[in-house]
């Protein structure tokens, strides 16, 4: 009887623990399902739209928040560098390359819950494409370090991971099915602190 | 053993069940969605600034640095939602969310002619309503059709340095949501 007792208790701590658990892992990484992954940039074409999936729509609830439209931008995110190593705060990154089609974009810094990092600087943690500088053939490179660089700059602070987040605003990649063929940015790391 | 096996063997049978039923109820049982957050900042129809502080946890996904933006919930079963700005500012976009936070429609202000924003929010049966005899106050807006209950609307203002802060700061003051 005892042992009946025991063997359904293991099979409902069983059930509930890896069921919570397994919604809780999949909710918690930027990457999962719904996303689709472009040169190590994740995006969420369908996040917070009602053609979402299940698990898009549980993010959204989950987080309370609200995702832009698609006659707004698109949020592309990158956790990891080139190398499929994740972001860290005491490394400088490179993001190098050109963007795709936009009225502009904008560049931020945040930490892996996606909350913008606090620079404690007199200055935005974030860049955009309209006061950039660029090479002759319109690529551009923006360094990501917590020490000052030349060019363009992004300061970073603390240490841990970090993700960048990369916004095109008013593009025709967020409302054409475009989103895997476009060419962004690649992100290299630099030196990194001991 | 083989028994205690079949126990954890009918235990991942269950997580899998488990698994999808929070997964579906999640949406619907969420205690602090954006709904919820927003009851907390203003009232129904009252625009509340919801920028985003460094270090706070945002109320939307793209808490973008560069932008300013303000909020305002509505419930069509009390009327029409219009909502309305005046201003010059390099680039805004608006979009609408029913209750559980999905965005039904979106558009910028390439979509409107002229600088400022008019629209209104309306149920198919109110479109009808209103195409029937076309108030004056209506007259400018866009109309936006989302067969939804209560929402909630999102003005966003790009500023694309400090000196725009003002224009933009003045542009969201503006804002006005309403009944119709």
């Amino acid at each position: 009887m005892l042992r009946t007792i025991l063997l359904v208790l293991v099979a409902i701590t069983t059930a509930i623990g890896v069921g919570a658990g397994s919604v809780w892992v999949a909710l918690e990484s930027q990457e999962g399902v719904g996303a689709v992954t472009v040169g190590g940039w994740t995006v969420f074409p369908n996040i917070g739209t009602p053609d979402a999936d299940p698990y898009s729509k549980a993010r959204v609830a989950r987080e309370g928040v609200l995702a832009l439209g698609r006659a707004e931008g698109l949020t592309f995110i990158a956790q990891r560098d080139s190398s499929g190593a994740r972001l860290r705060r005491d490394c400088s990154y490179l993001v190098e390359g050109t963007a795709p089609l936009a009225r502009f974009w904008t560049i931020y810094v945040a930490d892996t819950h996606l909350v913008v990092l606090d620079t404690t600087r007199r200055r935005p943690p974030a860049v955009h494409s309209i006061g950039l500088l660029r090479a002759a053939d319109n690529s551009f490179a923006i360094t990501i370090s917590a020490r000052p660089a030349p060019g363009n700059w992004l300061s970073l602070q603390g240490d841990g991971d970090f993700l960048i987040a990369l916004t095109l605003y008013d593009t025709p990649v967020a409302s054409n099915s475009g989103v895997d063929a476009v060419d962004l940015p690649q992100v290299l790391r630099g030196a990194c602190d001991a | 053993m083989h028994r205690v096996l079949y126990a954890v063997l009918v235990g991942l049978v269950g997580a899998g069940i488990v698994h999808v039923v929070i997964l579906l109820l999640l949406p619907t049982y969420s205690q602090r969605d954006a709904w919820s957050r927003l009851t907390e900042m203003a009232d129904m129809y009252g625009v509340a600034p919801i920028d985003v502080m460094p270090g706070e946890r945002p109320l939307l996904r793209t808490a973008d640095p560069f932008f300013h933006s303000v909020a305002c919930r509505f419930d069509l079963a009390d009327g029409i939602a219009h909502v309305g700005a005046d201003g010059k500012v390099p680039f805004w976009s608006v979009s609408v969310y029913d209750r559980t936070g999905q965005n039904v429609y979106s558009f910028n202000d390439r979509t409107q002619t002229g600088p400022s924003l008019d629209f209104a929010v309306m149920t198919s049966a109110q479109i009808v309503e209103v195409r029937k005899e076309l108030p004056q106050s209506l007259e400018q807006s866009v109309f936006v059709e989302a067969n939804i209950g209560e929402g909630i609307v999102v003005v966003r203002a790009f500023i694309p340095d400090s000196t725009y802060e003002r224009p933009v700061e003045d542009f969201l003051k503006t804002v006005d949501c309403g009944v119709d």
